[in-house]
Formats: structure tokens, sequence, C-alpha cells
């Protein structure tokens, strides 16, 4: 057992390896957990359900399984929580409101028949319980965590469970990822069943882990991967064996970078974004990756098409509570309502037919290349004050780095790769060919055990 | 914000039953005017006679 680290900020490829080999039981882990939890969530903010009481008896009935020669995998024993954003038996998500959860979603069942451990349920952008604290970044807690999976980015880098499930509509699991130091992986759209997840956009919203290192990544996406046909647009290609990715090497690996998209961004972005991007690229390159440019003509445009395709499937999502929202709703839920049905059906039709255009570019760059790095951010972590309720909405209508990737269903994974001069975390991305994870996992964890950016813990 | 684009705006609102919240149409009025504005930088890419793809096709591998 890692001497210097205390139990709760074990990541779950060290905590699997030390529960299969009988070191750590399930219950003193879970039980260290908790007292993470009671000890500093008053300051981050991060759980808005906490179901402390049936985590001990899963993480006992874990223990038992166990003992008894009955380990599931990686993820059993794993004290776990998802953003509020998945329905959980019990404990619907919230912005339902008017409509029933479904018990258990596809992933969230998932996990629990892997055998991990539900800690709870976690806060998110826009709830309807306008009163709820704002969650805190643990690297500095003026700061925000990035939305809109807020509460899983205070939670995974505060020590607060060992991973949590997270979603993504423009950036949702890849933003707090990167302001939080944490890795995140967007899988290709229909990788992982999106039944059980109020929606926000249903072409665009993505389910996905995210956790202290890659390696949990792939534990997560294991347990989480495959076809549900409860989700109509769930993939039924076969699932690959993740854990397999987790090696460094990087040699022959060809990766793309879209200088022209980067520069069209930079004047949004923050320089020490950049230097580090590059430095992310020059070590992948001293690694033995080969490094080219590359030109996705209609990239520019990508970002819109991801705002009108959410707005206005948002607005369709949520017509029958939007008086409701209008009247009580949080300010970005009620803004969203506004540009949705603004948005016509020529405005729709027209960012469906670039969506094709840009997906017909992504796929002649992968003939050249096996993944593309950019940026995952445009800077570090603001200041909470310094946020306006709506800010975020106008990330989404000007190019930056996330949407398109929702857009066009890419495989992406944000990895840190270094902190600002205020010790706040920065990331790159990595994005793959459709239903290849494989390689940005082997890519981003070669990385990662290279730079070691991990070892760093928030000073919560 | 634009008078034509408020007046479309509560326009579009009411015909779902809708109003906006008081002191809404000046707060948003900046991000309005931006997605408008962007609404068009779509519409002046010239995409010929492609045709509206489906949704993302998980079997499509890119090659």
């Amino acid at each position: 057992m890692p001497a210097d680290k205390p139990l709760y900020y074990l990541s779950i490829h060290e905590a699997q390896q030390l529960i299969q080999s009988r070191q750590l039981s399930p219950v003193e882990l879970t039980r260290s957990v908790l007292e993470r939890i009671a000890a500093v969530d008053g300051k981050l903010h991060a759980y808005i359900n906490l179901m402390a009481d049936s985590a001990m008896e899963e993480a006992r009935v874990a223990e038992a399984e166990i003992v008894g020669g009955n380990w599931r995998g990686p993820m059993h024993g794993i004290p776990v929580a998802v953003k509020d954003q998945l329905d959980v038996e019990g404990a619907a998500a919230r912005i339902r409101q008017f409509t029933k959860g479904v018990g258990d979603a596809t992933a969230v069942r998932r996990l629990r028949e892997a055998g991990a451990i539900m800690l709870g349920k976690l806060h998110m952008s826009s709830l309807p319980d306008a009163d709820l604290p704002v969650p805190r970044n643990p690297w500095n807690t003026e700061h925000i965590t990035g939305g809109s999976s807020t509460g899983s980015g205070a939670a995974v880098a505060g020590g607060l469970c060992l991973g949590s499930l997270g979603e993504d509509t423009a950036g949702s699991i890849r933003n707090p990822s990167a302001f939080c130091g944490l890795a995140g992986l967007k899988a290709t759209y229909g990788r992982v069943s999106r039944y059980g997840l109020a929606p926000l956009s249903w072409s665009l919203d993505h389910c996905g882990p995210m956790a202290r290192v890659v390696e949990d990544t792939a534990h997560m996406l294991q347990a989480i991967a495959g076809h549900d046909p409860q989700d109509p647009t769930s993939s039924t290609a076969p699932v690959a064996d993740y854990a397999s990715a987790l090696r460094e090497d990087v040699k022959g690996m060809v990766v793309g970078v879209p200088r022209d998209y980067i520069n069209e961004c930079a004047p949004r972005t923050e320089s020490i974004v950049l230097k580090l991007m590059d430095k992310a690229i020059d070590e992948l390159k001293s690694l033995g990756a080969r490094v080219e440019e590359v030109k996705v003509r209609t990239l520019h445009l990508a970002t819109i098409s991801n705002a009108v395709i959410y707005y206005n499937e948002f607005w369709a999502a949520h017509k029958s509570d939007a008086a409701w929202v209008l009247k009580n709703g949080a300010a970005q839920r009620r803004a969203r309502i506004y540009l949705g049905i603004l948005t016509n059906s020529a405005d729709y039709i027209q960012a469906q037919r670039v969506r094709s255009r840009v997906r017909a570019e992504f796929a002649e760059v992968f003939r050249k290349v096996d993944c593309l790095a950019l940026p995952c951010q445009t800077g570090p972590a603001p200041l909470l004050k310094d946020m306006g309720p709506i800010d975020t909405l106008f990330k989404h209508v000007v190019p930056e780095y996330h949407g398109p990737f929702n857009l066009v269903g890419l495989p992406t994974l944000s990895v840190p790769c270094g902190f600002s001069e205020n010790n706040l975390p920065i990331a790159l991305q990595l994005v793959g060919k459709p239903f290849d994870e494989l390689t940005i996992l082997r890519a981003g964890y070669t990385y990662q055990q290279h730079m070691r950016w991990f070892e760093r813990k928030p000073p919560i | 914000m634009e008078k034509a684009l408020e007046q479309c705006l509560t326009a579009l609102l009411a015909r779902e039953g809708l109003e906006p919240k008081e002191g809404d149409l000046e707060q948003f009025s900046k991000i309005i005017e931006l997605y408008m504005s962007t609404l068009k930088t779509l519409h002046s890419v010239n995409l010929g006679a492609e045709e509206l793809g489906p949704v993302f096709k998980p079997e499509w591998t890119g090659k």
C-alpha cells in the first residue's frame, strides 16, 4: 500500500490491486472516503445527495464477496459517485422535475454490476435548486470547477470519491476535468448508453468517466461500455479491452495538430495553455510519436453548429417544463430556451449539414493520423466571483475546443499537462477515430506516466 | 436588443403560451445578439448540394 498516500487519494488502479490481493477492504476504503467527505465537502459542495448508509452496506457486501473468492473485476469495492443528471434508483435526476426517472441509468447499473460502491449524487450546473452552493475547485476554492459536471470535478480532485460519471454535451466532462487536474474521457457517441441520463440534447449528450489518472478512466469505461437496447443510438460495435491500452508506447503514432484552428481560438486562449500544449506535443514527439499539422476546413463552424443543435434539442426536450423554467429556473436554462426557440428549422438543418461536412473532413484527416492533440480549455479555472450566470453560453457560440467533438461524436480524452503560475491545472485534449478509444488512452497514458502530473495533489 | 428581434422572440414564446421572465430580454440581449449573428455565419458557408446527413452513425469508421 502506498505509505505516503491516504486511502481516499488512491487511484482506482491502485485500489483495485490492493482489494484483489485482499490487502485493502472495500469497507476500510469507503469509510476513509466518507470521512474525507465529512471533513471537506463543507468547503467543496460537491455532493447534493450523499448515500452514506447504503454505501457502507454495499461495501460490506463487496467485502464478503471478495473474501469468498468472488472478485468481479477492477471496479469491485471502488467508491464512486455520479453527476446528478444520471438517474439512480430512488434519486432521479433533479432536472427532470416533471418526468419520472428510470431507476438506475444503464451506466449506473453497469457500475453496480461491476461491484462499484455508490456514494451518492453530485452537483451539476443549472439545477432547479437555486439555493445550493456552487462547487469549489480543490486546487483553490476561490475558483470554479468548470461545468456542467461541477460536483464530479470537485469530488474526484478532492478525494471525495475515486471516480465519477459525468456528462458532456459541449465539454462538460472535459472542462471540469481540465480545471480540476483530472483525466476525463468522452467516449465515441453510442459507446456508452444514455438511457437514464436526463437529456440536454439527445444527439450530443455523452456519458463518461472522470478520474484521477488515465488508467482509471479505462477501468470505468470497461464497466459501462457496450450496446444497450434501451438507447436507440447505442452502438453494437464490439467493446475493446481498454486495459490493453495501458502501456507506455507511442512509437510511430502519428499525432495531428489542427494548428489553423488553434490559431483561430488563440485570441480567446491564454498563452500558458498554448505554451503547455506545445510542450506536451513536444514530449509526445520525444517519446517516439510523429507530429503533423492537419487542417479541417469547416471546423470553424463546428462550435456554432453544436450550439444550434444543443439549444434547439434542449428546447424540444424541455418544452413541457419551459413555463416553470422561465419563471423559476436558473439563468442558463432560461437562456437556452430563448436561444432554442429562436433557432428555426433551416438553422437546425444547416447545422446538421455542417455536421456531415465536418465529419467527412475528420474522416479524411484520420486517414493520415492516429489521433489529434489540441488544448482542452481557454485558460485556467476562473475565479468564482468573476463568473456571470450565463458566461458559459458565450463560449458555446464562438470557435473553441470542446463542442466540435460533441458534434461529430469522436472520442476525446482530457489529460493534465501542467499548471499555471498560480497552481491551477491545465490539460491537453487528445481526439481519436470513432470507437478507437484505445489510441487516445495509450497516448494519454504514455504522456501521463512520463510527466507524472498526477502526483501533485490539491492543497485542500 | 433590436426591436424586431425582441418582438420575434416574444411572439415565438407567446405562440407556445410562454412569456419571458421580467428583465431577461435585457439581461440576455448580448448572448442573443451574438447567437443570431453567428447563425448568419453558419449560413454563409457554401455546402452546394450536400444533403443533411444522418445523426452520427456509430458504425462509421472514418475509412
